[in-house]
């Protein structure tokens, strides 16, 4: 516990009772007031009449079924016999309520028996029995369910420290709590209800009990004891308000307080994370789905975000993310850490409120990322997962994976657990919003700020840093790519450390890129509108798309200086996604994730293939840079997608939508993101040499990006890159990479005639950038994307 | 709060087909601990069937049971003595009171569930409870003539034992109770 206080001093201003964890979470699940000015008195009031509602309710489901004999009217024995069939009779009742303590009992006695010494004493385990039965008794809807126990547990323990906790303080006080009523003790002794406490020498003479209790060495009053212990004292003090009902850390009362802890964990306490609902198998209202199987897919659309490297290889595995998330939801991960590691996650957990953040007219994609509690739940699975990265990448069949999730090592860091889901816990919250276009600057500048996740700072995931190229090159192009949209929203937003920016955009983009489950076109509009001023969040739309492209275009353009780069990127941009509509013109979900701009390079796991190809041939067909150092990231690219055509699966289409307006920036960050993954994927000594030429390259890539011509060198040589270092599986892809590269041209080249004149027609800048310039060039572009797919085929 | 049944006299196949479908609705597994049969059931489907409410079955042979094994008297073992015995041939003249009282004295029990008379009884004596479930099926017998169907569920709670009675008439349960309690020693 000194340690979570400790830590809470040092992070946060000081809150209150931050020593008494059992106090701090009741403060935190909403059973006391949590506002600073809430007296001592205050307090006592609440947790009395929560105690008194608790026994009224005890007494009323508790039932003994033997009526009393003192000639009531005695109960209609057909009713009322032990046979009974109506479910109304106390017999009936009985054998339910029998039934629920059986169950509930099933579970309690192997309930933490590494702490046997507390949980499994008779007594405990009475009080825990009672605890849940009642529970279920009056939640008759969700009825018992294995692992509330275990919701159950830490908060009884909690308590009980609580107490432990408050007779170390009192014990130098304890004449203070000297209730004797005998005449033998000074009637001062009692001053304590009156907040004075005499001085040591007064007590001397005053008290001449056989039960010596220690004389205070040097005086106190009330005044000179430090606030906390004060406040302690005062809790607990018999005399206070309400008086014995009203000690807020109470042996007697653990019951209660237990109860109310546990039902208001349950029930969310009109927030927005009620961990009953995750036992119940009803359907949410908004999806319809169980609200844990939707939290597992919060969950997975989180990694995607954060990791898409590993998401991509659990979906590919076919691990749903319910097989391993239902017990860490349900238990809210009781059983995945140690005791005591579980009470400082619930620490940090309950300290993030549960208030529902969105407005309730704003669409959003999961329930339980709505409120700052559910995002850092996700965000804390997500940082787990991430922590076996490294093993779960390694694994080959679903079933080693789940045995690794399932059975997470002991003894984690579980500070950095918690400090990495803290960085997630923004980007969750702001990924759950289905954006609408005001929404997306502030989407993009919480982004900006939240994860710093994709370029570890050497902490246990094994990713070399990206390298950073000046900051002022990056400020720049920040600055005029988000001039226009920098709103107030962006609290967050921190513009000065562009480095902080730089990295986290290099993530971010990589992360945008993510394949979103295709199950939820949400998602996909949800991230892809993040980065479209004027699209009509119609996902279906192939028309809004074509829209949005054009208008996206001449954003960028309008924000870029450099030259016609982006026009060109926009133009690829648009003629590969129209390409790519009219390929998947069917598949509503891959018409959607055809946002995938070609340009997006963070595209790296793009699980459709023809995608990835288009965006690694536009990327290499744009990319101007002649030198060797460009061809690396380029065959970085291509190789990156040609280790996630491997991958690759059916669901997931790379939605990697909101890139597009920071497309010339993401072209560096790609870069540099496409080094970390080629040198991930392959684990070779090359990679360190290639990020640093990666580097390099993206200075000159600044350099190529003002002139417009696309060159085809660069393309053959990261052709020739990838032969060297490609094995087997490599050359397969990289077959079926450039058949599909070339289907992609024909239908690209096809659309883009065709779409010449819709861009003609669009009301924007893009009419003026598309000019024969841009076109030229991408009719350029991809004609060196054919000859990359004939070389491809060739191997 | 231990529920005991007693229950006799089935004679299925014989004398009648089953048990009553009102009972059989009421008879479900799970509540009842123990079961004190005293003969007669005449058959193995029906010892199995009493098994399945419950596996904890005592039983006493009858004159007409068909398996040869079942003991004559048997006893329980838990907070109070309970004896079953079908008593044809123990308690003679049969359902004679005292009769059956020496039977108590001599084996030292509190509860005494006897039948073959398939006439119902339940009364107390001399400190003991005497109880003759009559018949379950209400099959008819050499003394009774149409005697309802009707079974004894004791409710055994210390020392305190609560005799629910159930009788089938008219196509209608009526449950009856009788509170007593026993004295210690």
């Amino acid at each position: 516990m000194s340690t979570a206080a400790a830590v809470e001093a040092s992070s946060m201003p000081r809150k209150r009772f931050s020593g008494l964890r059992g106090v701090r979470w009741r403060i935190d699940l909403g059973i006391l007031p949590c506002s600073p000015s809430a007296s001592i008195d205050d307090l006592r009031r609440v947790t009395a009449d929560t105690r008194r509602r608790y026994a009224s309710l005890r007494r009323r489901l508790l039932i003994d079924h033997h009526p009393p004999k003192d000639g009531d009217a005695s109960p209609d024995l057909t009713v009322d016999n032990p046979l009974s069939q109506n479910p109304d009779s106390n017999w009936g009742r009985f054998f339910r309520n029998a039934e629920l303590r059986k169950m509930v009992d099933q579970d309690l006695t192997r309930l933490y028996p590494e702490h046997h010494g507390y949980f499994q004493t008779p007594l405990c385990q009475a009080m825990l029995r009672r605890i849940l039965s009642l529970w279920c008794l009056q939640h008759p809807e969700y009825g018992y369910r294995q692992g509330m126990h275990e919701l159950l547990a830490p908060i009884v323990y909690v308590l009980h420290a609580d107490l432990d906790h408050l007779l170390q303080v009192q014990k130098p006080y304890e004449d203070c709590f000297n209730d004797e009523f005998d005449g033998i003790t000074s009637p001062e002794n009692n001053l304590f209800s009156n907040y004075k406490v005499k001085r040591a020498s007064d007590w001397d003479s005053g008290i001449e009990t056989e039960n010596t209790h220690h004389i205070m060495s040097d005086g106190h009053s009330l005044d000179e004891i430090d606030p906390d212990t004060r406040d302690i004292l005062l809790l607990s003090d018999s005399y206070g308000a309400e008086g014995e009902l009203g000690v807020i850390l109470s042996k007697k009362f653990m019951e209660h307080d237990a109860y109310c802890m546990l039902d208001n964990l349950m029930d969310g306490a009109q927030g927005v994370v009620a961990m009953a609902s995750f036992f119940s198998p009803v359907v949410g209202s908004s999806t319809n789905l169980p609200p844990v199987i939707e939290a597992s897919s919060a969950l997975y659309h989180l990694l995607s975000i954060v990791d898409p490297f590993l998401h991509a290889h659990l979906v590919e595995l076919e691990v749903e993310p319910q097989y391993f998330a239902l017990r860490w939801l349900r238990v809210l991960f009781g059983r995945e850490f140690c005791l005591e590691d579980v009470l400082v996650i619930w620490d940090e957990m309950f300290s993030s409120s549960n208030c529902r953040l969105i407005g309730d007219d704003v669409e959003y994609n999961f329930k339980v990322l709505c409120s700052p509690r559910g995002a850092f739940i996700a965000a804390l699975a997500v940082s787990m997962l991430l922590y076996l990265r490294s093993s779960l990448l390694a694994t080959e069949t679903a079933t080693t994976c789940l045995q690794r999730l399932l059975n997470f090592p002991q003894n984690p860091d579980t500070k950095k657990l918690i400090e990495k889901a803290k960085s997630f816990q923004e980007l969750a919250l702001v990924s759950n919003i289905v954006p609408s276009s005001s929404q997306r600057d502030s989407n993009k500048g919480r982004f900006r700020v939240s994860s710093g996740y994709s370029l570890p700072s050497g902490s246990a995931f094994p990713v070399p840093p990206l390298h950073v190229v000046p900051d002022s090159y990056w400020e720049e192009k920040w600055r005029v790519l988000h001039k226009d949209e920098e709103l107030g929203e962006q609290s967050n937003s921190d513009q000065g450390s562009a480095k902080k920016k730089l990295a986290e955009k290099l993530s971010l983009y990589r992360t945008k890129s993510e394949p979103l489950k295709a199950k939820s076109a949400l998602n996909q509009s949800s991230i892809r509108q993040i980065l479209f001023d004027d699209v009509s969040s119609d996902i279906g739309a192939v028309e809004n798309h074509v829209t949005s492209e054009c208008c996206e275009a001449p954003i960028n353009s309008n924000n870029l200086n450099v030259g016609d780069f982006p026009v060109v990127l926009a133009d690829q941009r648009s003629s590969d996604w129209i390409g790519d509509e009219t390929l998947l013109s069917g598949d509503n979900s891959v018409v959607v994730s055809k946002f995938v701009y070609p340009h997006d390079i963070g595209n790296e796991h793009e699980i459709d293939s023809v995608k990835s190809s288009v965006t690694s041939n536009s990327f290499l067909s744009d990319n101007d840079e002649e030198t060797f150092n460009m061809e690396e990231p380029c065959s970085q690219n291509v190789s990156n997608e040609l280790a996630q055509d491997a991958e690759a699966t059916s669901s997931h289409i790379a939605d990697a939508v909101p890139e597009q307006r920071e497309t010339p920036i993401h072209w560096k960050s790609f870069a540099g993101i496409f080094q970390w993954f080629w040198k991930f994927g392959r684990g070779s000594n090359e990679a360190s040499r290639e990020s640093q030429s990666s580097s390099d390259a993206r200075h000159t890539n600044k350099d190529s990006f003002d002139t417009t011509t696309c060159e085809g060198t660069d393309n053959s040589c990261g052709v020739n890159k990838r032969i060297e270092v490609g094995d087997k599986k490599m050359i397969h892809t990289l077959r079926n990479l450039g058949q599909s590269m070339l289907e992609n041209i024909q239908v690209i080249e096809t659309v883009f005639q065709q779409e010449k004149g819709k861009f003609d027609s669009l009301d924007n800048l893009s009419n003026n950038i598309l000019g024969v310039k841009g076109q030229s060039t991408a009719i350029t572009a991809l004609k060196e994307l054919r000859k990359v797919s004939n070389l491809l085929q060739e191997m | 709060m231990v529920l005991v049944l007693a229950i006799g006299d089935l004679h299925i196949p014989h004398r009648a087909p089953d048990l009553p479908a009102k009972f059989k609705q009421m008879l479900v597994p799970g509540k009842i601990q123990h079961i004190l049969c005293v003969g007669n059931l005449c058959i193995e489907d029906a010892h199995d069937y009493l098994r399945s409410l419950c596996p904890d079955l005592h039983f006493a042979r009858g004159e007409y049971d068909e398996d040869a094994r079942y003991p004559e008297r048997k006893t329980h073992d838990w907070s109070i003595q309970a004896w079953a015995l079908h008593g044809h041939h123990i308690i003679v003249p049969w359902s004679d009171l005292d009769s059956l009282a020496m039977f108590q004295r001599q084996l030292d029990v509190d509860i005494l569930v006897t039948g073959h008379t398939r006439q119902f009884k339940a009364y107390k004596h001399e400190g003991g409870v005497v109880i003759n479930p009559g018949s379950a099926t209400g099959a008819h017998g050499s003394i009774t003539y149409d005697a309802n169907p009707r079974f004894v569920l004791l409710d055994i709670d210390g020392l305190r034992v609560l005799i629910y009675i159930y009788e089938l008439i008219d196509g209608q349960v009526k449950v009856d109770k009788i509170a007593t309690t026993l004295p210690a020693h």
